[in-house]
């Protein structure tokens, strides 16, 4: 029993805690409903969420001029952005790969094996956050990152600013492009962006079929665009043209790396989780996945049938799918439909 | 037991006053995309994330007085979270970053 006195005490605790409560955000119990499936869309339904947008894209704060374009190819193609005057952007980022480097990991400073491979840049300039962790938020900030990296191109920006304001052609072309601002870190950033978004993938076999031409793919790729976007369940991360959401997911790769988990701590769905690759050109762009660990699409297919690793991150469209082999060739058949016919790339004779 | 009864009927009493005074709204998470941009509360007041998609999504905030992480939350749950700090409140899904909306609490 209660002495009247206890029962004051009970009701200003009550007031206290409905008045004042703790200051800051308190997150309440759920309630859970059943959430029905999607309908499934038809074929023609499918097709328009991929079709590629008819404009580049260049942000409000540094718009598309030649000049700026112009500066910004000759830095990326410069190995003098590098502390050994030996590695540019293109180096890991080269067209000759479909802006990638063919090789499982990328390649550093002092012939450092990175911890990850290579992302290709095609279609970056669409991208909402950047590199496999996203830390990242612009391709302006993306590109004066590895430069600076000591395992990467390792290169303080002050001894970079020094070197091209000693050049006797880049401080010209730094005033054509960004008059009266000169030649600094934000001007950097901005010209590599400016020239990275024009690097787009050509339309492929894919896009022309979705377009209506029926005989540019195979009846074993259209089945596995089906596939794609239904058993498979690709699409839920793979999405619109780029095939990729700009978001972090687990695949159940056994690798140690935490990826996008370092900077979300307490995200149970970041551990483990890398930015949605982009399939454009995918079939050029061996090997596959953060960490280069997979060397054909027909075992990146055999992965996600699979499952991978069963952890409480991994992305719930990750799970054993229970594809038969042909379903596995119509996937990949899909996939190799993606790779447009790019022309060729001319380097730029560099400044001096 | 006679004050035990009075107690539960103040909780109930006054937790109850407390909801009805307190707007709770809800934001859908569809589509990969929050319902709304932009929403303004009241210290106090509640808003609702709801998961209307087919996949897991995790708003959070890291803006300072109003930190809150709602964690995994599964197809067709809704989760209340309490705003008591007045200040605006970027919110994000920690798993897809392009979904972003401000709470502005007043």
């Amino acid at each position: 029993v209660l002495s009247k006195a206890s029962f004051y005490v009970a009701v200003a605790i009550v007031l206290l805690a409905t008045t004042e409560s703790h200051a800051g955000a308190s997150v309440g119990p759920a309630q859970q409903v059943s959430v029905q499936p999607k309908a499934e869309a038809s074929l023609d339904e499918l097709k328009k969420l991929y079709q590629r947008p008819v404009t580049l894209n260049f942000p409000a704060d540094n718009p598309y001029t030649p000049e700026k374009a112009a500066l910004g190819k000759n830095l990326f193609f410069d190995s003098r952005l590098s502390g050994a005057n030996l590695l540019s952007c293109s180096s890991c980022h080269n067209p000759a790969y479909s802006w990638s480097d063919g090789q499982p990991k990328g390649i550093g400073h002092g012939m450092n094996v990175l911890g990850r491979r290579s992302p290709s840049i095609i279609d970056a300039g669409y991208g909402a956050i950047f590199m496999w962790d996203g830390r990242a938020g612009s391709l302006e900030e993306q590109a004066l990152g590895p430069i600076q990296a000591s395992v990467e191109m390792n290169l303080p920006l002050e001894t970079l600013i020094g070197r091209l304001k000693e050049s006797k052609e880049y401080p010209a072309l730094f005033d054509k492009a960004f008059p009266g601002e000169g030649i600094k870190p934000e001007t950097i950033g901005k010209a590599i962006a400016t020239y990275e978004r024009l690097v787009v993938s050509s339309p492929a076999p894919f896009d022309h079929w979705i377009k209506g031409d029926e005989r540019a793919i195979s009846e074993s790729a259209k089945r596995g665009f089906v596939l794609f976007n239904g058993k498979g369940r690709c699409n839920e991360c793979h999405s619109e043209w780029r095939f990729t959401d700009d978001s972090f997911h687990d695949i159940g790769l056994p690798d140690g790396d935490i990826g996008r988990g370092k900077f979300l701590p307490d995200v149970i769905k970041a551990q483990h989780a890398f930015k949605t690759p982009g399939l454009r050109d995918i079939a050029r762009r061996s090997a596959y996945m953060h960490d280069g660990s997979v060397r054909t699409l027909k075992a990146v297919v055999d992965h996600y049938n699979d499952g991978g690793v069963d952890r409480p991150s991994r992305a719930d469209a990750v799970h054993p799918l229970g594809l038969s082999g042909q379903e596995k060739d119509d996937l990949v058949a899909f996939m190799e439909t993606l790779s447009g016919s790019n022309s060729p790339t001319v380097v730029p004779q560099l400044p001096r | 037991m006679k004050y035990q009864i009075l107690v539960a009927a103040a909780v109930g009493v006054l937790t109850g006053a407390g909801i009805a005074l307190a707007a709770d709204t809800t934001v859908h998470q569809k589509g990969k995309a929050f319902s709304q941009k932009e929403i303004t509360l009241k210290k106090g007041d509640s808003l609702t994330f709801a998961n209307d998609d087919t996949i897991t999504h995790n708003a959070l905030s890291r803006s300072a007085g109003n930190e809150f992480n709602i964690g995994a939350q599964a197809p067709g749950a809704s989760t209340p979270v309490k705003f008591d700090t007045a200040g605006t409140v970027d919110v994000i899904c920690a798993i897809h970053p392009q979904m972003r909306m401000k709470v502005t609490v007043e």
